[in-house]
Formats: structure tokens, C-alpha cells, sequence
């Protein structure tokens, strides 16, 4: 279990209430550290807004604008100005978190499954309470099996969709979770590569480094996109009465 | 052969299914773009969510893998 140590979080702080670990682990305290950079940026750009937008600001509102258009683009205005600030706050938390991973030091919270699996978690509830609001409790299931399809069919294809249902919060924390843990790996890997080589050779796993840790960057971004992008697939059929 | 040479084995057949998909779908997406350089917004996104897609079976070999090596 060495080469994963660096991914068990530590305990800094031990709480236990009544059989339920609440321990304060250097992965909360990174957390907290990502909802603080991520609150002060949006007050920053928020706090005085301008019409002529400053660097921060009019990088948000671009975010907020894509967000808005081409993410939920299949919803009516008045929806997608409601679902926009449940969909950037996921986005923004997920990038802030992933770079702040990369910060030496830090905990990267977002190649831990549990708070993957959280956030999933809530955009799974979060679609079927709101399909249940527009469609009722049972026009969620019957929507779930496509129009136009024989009667002997729907027997089979109704426990599909209920599976592809479940499998998509699953998904979505995994496929997260794996990226960045794969990420993580593979610079640790090249790290004691430098440390194992101790000759010149050793520069070709530092810059083999470089370009990792910048792929990753690149990573981080792309994660956070799709993770939210889907989302907003997922609230879009949920919201929408017709297909 | 033990667990770890399987696992390696398991990982290398899952990567180079997913490497070929990603190629081939990224050719396409590329082919289309040199088509309609106009549209090329909208096929770069589409290509993208294709690829996390695909990608994410590669994640979960190495998942596999991971829970195999270190029980």
C-alpha cells in the first residue's frame, strides 16, 4: 500500500461522534482552502461589478455566459437562468479543487471517491427531484421508456433504463475520481523515477515531469467541463416534459 | 502467471481498445472540421464528451487493476 499512501487522507484532528468518523483530515482542511479561493474569486468579480467587466470578472461572466448558452441551450430562458448557479457553483468547485491539488503540499480532494461520489450523489437527487416535480411520480417512469415502442418490448427495456439510471451517478464519480487518481499516480511515478535514477539521466523523468504536471492542467479543466456538461445533459432531459 | 502480470495484461488490452477509439473518433471529428470549419465549436464539444466517455472504460481497467495489485 506505499505507492497509494499519499492518497489516504490524515488525521489531524480526531472526532468521533458516537460511532460516526467526523475526524478533520488534511483533506477537509484542503477543501476549505478550495471553497475560500473559489468564494473570494466570484466575490471579487461580483463585488463592484462594471460594465466595462476586469480581468477576473470577465473571465467569470464568460464561464457563467458558456454555461448558460450552450450547456443548458435546450431548456427555455427562464429555466436556464435558475439552473445556471447550481451548475457553475459544481463547475467552479471541481476546477478550484483540481489545481489546487496540484499545489505541492495540498490534498488533492477530488481524487478521493467519497467526495466525488458526494457530488455525483447530489446531482443524481437533484435531476430526479426535479423531473418528479414536472413530470409526477409516475410520468418519471413513464417517461423513461421511449414513445412508439411495442407493449412486449417495454418489459425489457424498463429494467435497462432503471439500471442506466443508477449507473449514472456511479459514472460520473468514477470517471472524476479515476482521472485524477490516474494523474496523481503517474507524477508520482516520475518523482521516484528522479530519485531512483541519481545520475544526469534523471533530467528525462523531471522533464517528463513538466510535461505531466502541464497536461494536467490541461486535464483539470477538461474534467470539471465534462463532469458539468453532463450534468446539464442530465437536468436538461429531467426539466424538459418532451423529447 | 500471477495477479500482477494479469492485471498489467488487463490494463495494456483495455488501453489499446480505448487508444483506437479515440484515435479513430478524433480523426473523424478532424475530417468533419476541415469540412465545416464553421461547426467546429459544437464538434470540438461533442468530441470531447465522446472521449470522456471512452475514456472512462480505460479509468475503470485501472481501477480494477488498482483493487486487484494492492487488496
Amino acid at each position: 500500500m506505499e505507492i497509494l499512501e499519499h492518497f489516504v487522507p490524515e488525521k489531524i484532528v480526531p472526532l468521533n461522534l458516537s460511532g460516526i468518523d467526523l475526524s478533520i483530515t488534511n483533506a477537509v482542511i484542503s477543501l476549505w482552502i478550495g471553497i475560500a479561493i473559489a468564494l473570494l474569486l466570484v466575490f471579487l468579480a461580483c463585488r463592484r461589478a462594471k460594465m466595462v467587466p476586469g480581468l477576473i470578472q470577465n473571465a467569470i461572466e464568460a464561464i457563467l455566459q458558456f454555461i448558460q448558452n450552450e450547456m443548458l441551450g435546450g431548456l427555455p430562458p427562464t429555466l436556464q437562468a435558475q439552473w445556471t448557479p447550481f451548475i457553475f457553483t459544481i463547475f467552479f468547485l471541481i476546477l478550484t479543487l483540481n489545481y489546487l491539488g496540484l499545489v505541492p503540499g495540498t490534498f488533492a480532494v477530488t481524487s478521493n471517491i467519497n467526495f466525488t461520489a458526494t457530488l455525483a450523489i447530489i446531482v443524481f437527487l437533484t435531476c430526479l427531484f426535479a423531473s418528479f416535480k414536472t413530470k409526477g411520480f409516475f410520468g418519471y417512469f413513464k417517461a423513461l421508456v421511449p414513445p412508439g415502442v411495442p407493449a412486449f418490448v417495454v418489459p425489457i427495456i424498463f429494467p435497462v433504463e432503471i439500471v442506466s439510471q443508477l449507473a449514472r451517478p456511479f459514472s460520473l464519480a468514477v470517471r472524476l475520481f479515476a482521472n485524477l487518481f490516474a494523474g496523481h499516480t503517474i507524477i508520482l511515478v516520475f518523482l521516484s523515477l528522479i530519485l531512483m535514477l541519481k545520475s544526469y539521466l534523471s533530467v528525462l523523468p523531471l522533464m517528463g515531469n513538466v510535461l505531466i504536471c502541464g497536461f494536467e492542467l490541461f486535464l483539470g479543466l477538461i474534467q470539471a467541463f465534462i463532469f458539468t456538461y453532463l450534468s446539464a445533459m442530465y437536468i436538461t432531459e429531467a426539466v424538459s416534459l418532451e423529447h | 502467471m500471477g495477479t500482477l502480470s494479469f492485471a498489467g495484461l488487463t490494463l495494456a488490452i483495455t488501453a489499446f481498445g480505448c487508444a483506437l477509439g479515440i484515435g479513430w473518433l478524433s480523426s473523424k471529428a478532424v475530417e468533419a472540421i476541415g469540412r465545416q470549419p464553421e461547426a467546429s465549436g459544437k464538434i470540438q464539444t461533442a468530441m470531447l464528451i465522446a472521449i470522456a466517455f471512452i475514456e472512462a472504460i480505460a479509468l475503470y481497467a485501472l481501477v480494477i487493476e488498482i483493487l486487484l495489485v494492492f487488496k
